[in-house]
């Protein structure tokens, strides 16, 4: 049983060897000079400001949470999707159903005021 | 040919379970608290998916796990939620400095 | 047409929690939310009745089965569930406008978590059995949570949290394990299953109801699994803590009964031998004992009615272990027990709301002293509440006792019903404390005195439970009747 995964093994161990073997040969033949603005960390050009723990709003806490419940509704609607034909009316009816009950909270979320990012 | 049969994936989901509730019961930090309970759930997902391959008459394993994966989220929306309210005014989300309510 | 007749009492409450919350943002003014909310769960309950005089075995529920499960049993819970859940969002519409918590979100958890509750009720399947109960907590933990100032309600709620959602997940496993030993989630083919002596082919269905047990008995707070009851109650605004007691707890049971009747209800499973009834008799005793000797020693009257919320709970399993020698009577003496302990609970701790208000509230036993001389009918309607949680004569509460007393005798569990009656003795002595508080002690000097706030909507919901107490027990025969009819859904 294992033979039949023996190239995949084979090129996991190639790919470790030349990545290995680079990095390797740059650290050691390649020329070294450092200078302070070298050792700062690279930011894409901008300088880097504050501390590493910084609070983030909670806002971000309000969006991500409010994608996660929206977002497992898929798991819903992807398998009614696949065999659309074989459940017919029944499952679009029960689709919309569940739907319109989902629309609702968007709604709500909405109008409560949820979705504002400035406020 | 395949070597993996029915009993290693119940294991393995045995072993998450362990995992989890250890986790729960030993960790003091409520984020770790909510993932430890995660992982239980997980494992109860792989169990309930595993068994559904042992009993093909219909798929009432995966249908249940697409319910508990949804009523995870729900629960995480929740339990955030609290831990956030709880953070705001204890300024703490450790589980062992909530001693306010004692009789 | 006639299915969805069948189904109206979760149609109604379900898209009225709807339309509330659409009503909520669009109006933004929340002043008719209590008196909507409070409507609503009276026409879901209203449309229970008439499906159990139209006779549901007209009706084409067959078709539901097993995931919704229309039968009296469920019936009798839906119109036990919305009277709670009325009576709560009366509560709730003087508590909240009084302590400035008036947002509207309150009465849309409300009648989800109640959804959820009849969805437990009714469930034949542990796919919507696991629905229910997790639409039900999820409201709860957010009811609890909802004094967003107040870090006692945080901390409440977060411990109701991390142990209910733990209690789900062991519940869970438990169900997986029992669906990989049948093959199947429907509880009537799990207990043909269990009959037929799945337990000795596979042995991981036992854990699977040990599990299962475990979670149900976290899940309506017994000793020990009951460390979370105490601080959520306390921490919960008071409207939410009755709402707690009562809508969650009777459904808790519901669940317990159809699952352990339905599922695990075969002579093996149900043995004093090899079975449930030993283990949950031991919990039921240390339920009781353990409960009643904290609540005595209380100092806040909330938290002492938190455990005696326990207590009664260790009552309500002396109930369900008479199962072993009769599924129904068990089953009429819990059904009839959940319904005067619904009426005088909201009762009680709607008393407790209607005599403090801001900055005045009553907590402690000291804040009712001369209460009685100050404020009597109040006083009274209390006292009533008091006496019927105590079990005395002729209110409600005395008969729920006296049923399933009664029942364990027949059955033959005279040293438990013992027990039971030496607790309730136990049990008097704290609910009379509070009268002796109320009547027979003067404020001390200098104190800080409860005043009374005005609300027409607590006193509403005061009067309908004194009503329900006294006609419970003046004229039990009914509600009895009902009940009784409402268990023949467990006869074999």
């Amino acid at each position: 049983m294992l033979s039949t995964y023996a190239p995949m093994f084979m090129i996991i161990a190639i790919a470790t060897l030349i990545a290995g073997l680079f990095y390797t040969f740059a650290t050691v033949l390649g020329p070294k000079n450092p200078t302070p603005e070298k050792m700062m960390p690279f930011e894409c050009g901008s300088d880097s400001v504050g501390s590493r723990g910084v609070k983030l709003s909670v806002k971000f806490y309000l969006t991500a949470i409010l994608f996660v419940v929206f977002d497992i509704e898929a798991v819903f609607v992807y398998p009614w999707a696949i065999q659309f034909r074989q459940l017919g009316w029944f499952g679009l009816a029960s689709m919309i159903g569940f739907l319109s009950v989902v629309a609702i909270a968007l709604v709500y979320v909405w109008r409560k005021g949820a979705l504002e990012w400035e406020s | 040919m395949s070597t993996m049969n029915l009993d290693h994936f119940v294991v393995l989901s045995a072993i998450l379970f362990t995992i989890g509730s250890i986790g729960f019961l030993v960790r003091r930090n409520v984020i770790v608290t909510l993932m430890s309970i995660e992982i239980m759930l997980n494992a109860v997902n792989l169990a309930l998916v595993a068994f559904n391959r042992a009993h093909p008459a219909n798929y009432s394993g995966q249908i249940f796990t697409f319910f508990v994966i949804a009523a995870e989220a729900a629960e995480v929306a929740i339990g955030l939620a609290i831990v956030l309210a709880m953070f705001r005014l204890h300024r703490t989300i450790r589980t062992d400095d909530a001693t306010l309510l004692k009789n | 047409m006639l299915l969805m007749f069948a189904l109206s009492p979760f149609l109604v409450l379900g898209g009225g929690a709807l339309l509330l919350m659409l009503a909520e943002v669009f109006s933004r003014r929340p002043s008719g939310l209590a008196i909507g909310t409070t409507i609503v769960f009276i026409t879901s309950g209203a449309f229970s009745v008439a499906l159990w005089l139209y006779g549901i075995e007209f009706l084409p529920v067959g078709i539901l089965s097993p995931w919704i499960l229309v039968d009296k049993f469920t019936l009798f819970f839906n119109v036990l569930l919305c009277l709670g859940g009325a009576l709560a969002s009366l509560l709730a519409g003087g508590y909240l406008v009084e302590y400035k918590l008036n947002r509207g979100e309150f009465y849309s958890i409300l009648l989800f978590a109640t959804f959820g509750g009849m969805m437990l009720a009714s469930a034949g399947d542990f796919l919507t059995l696991f629905l229910g109960l997790e639409t039900m907590s999820l409201g709860a933990y957010a009811l609890t949570a909802f004094r967003r100032a107040s870090p006692r309600s945080a901390e409440g709620a977060l411990k109701y949290f991390l142990l209910g959602s733990f209690a789900a997940a062991i519940m869970l496993y438990g169900i997986a394990l029992v669906y990989g030993a049948t093959g199947s989630t429907d509880l009537a083919r799990v207990g043909a299953a269990f009959s037929h002596g799945v337990v000795t082919s596979h042995p991981m269905a036992l854990i699977g109801l040990v599990l299962i047990v475990i979670g149900l008995l976290f899940k309506v707070s017994a000793v020990p699994f009951h460390m979370w009851t105490p601080d959520a109650y306390e921490g919960a605004p008071t409207p939410a803590t009755a709402y707690m007691a009562v809508v969650v707890k009777s459904a808790a049971f519901a669940m317990m009964l159809r699952v352990l009747l339905t599922s695990f209800g075969d002579a093996e499973s149900m043995s004093w031998s090899a079975g449930w009834p030993p283990a949950l008799a031991a919990i039921a005793v240390l339920t009781m004992t353990v409960a009643n000797l904290i609540a005595g020693r209380q100092d806040s009257v909330k938290r002492m009615l938190a455990y005696s919320s326990i207590a009664h709970a260790g009552y309500l399993l002396v109930g369900v272990v008479v199962a072993l020698r009769s599924k129904e009577q068990a089953a009429a003496g819990v059904i009839f027990y959940l319904a005067t302990y619904t009426v005088s609970t909201i009762g009680a701790f709607g008393a407790l709301i209607l005599l403090g208000s801001y900055g005045k509230e009553a907590v402690s036993y000291d804040d009712l002293a001369g209460v009685g001389k100050r404020h009597p009918a109040i006083a009274m309607a209390f006292s009533l509440f008091l006496f019927s949680l105590a079990g005395v004569p002729p209110t409600a509460g005395f008969f729920g006792k006296w049923f399933i007393f009664r029942a364990a005798m027949d059955s033959g569990f005279y040293w438990l019903t013992i027990l039971a009656f030496i607790n309730s003795v136990i049990g008097a002595y704290y609910y009379l404390r509070v009268l002796v508080f109320m009547y027979m002690r003067e404020p001390q000097p200098g104190a800080a005195i409860a005043v009374p706030m005005q609300s027409r909507h607590v006193k509403a919901a005061l009067l309908l439970s004194a009503v329900f107490v006294l006609a419970l027990g003046l004229a039990p025969t009914c509600t009895l009747d009902a009940a009784i009819a409402a268990a023949t859904t467990f006869r074999m």
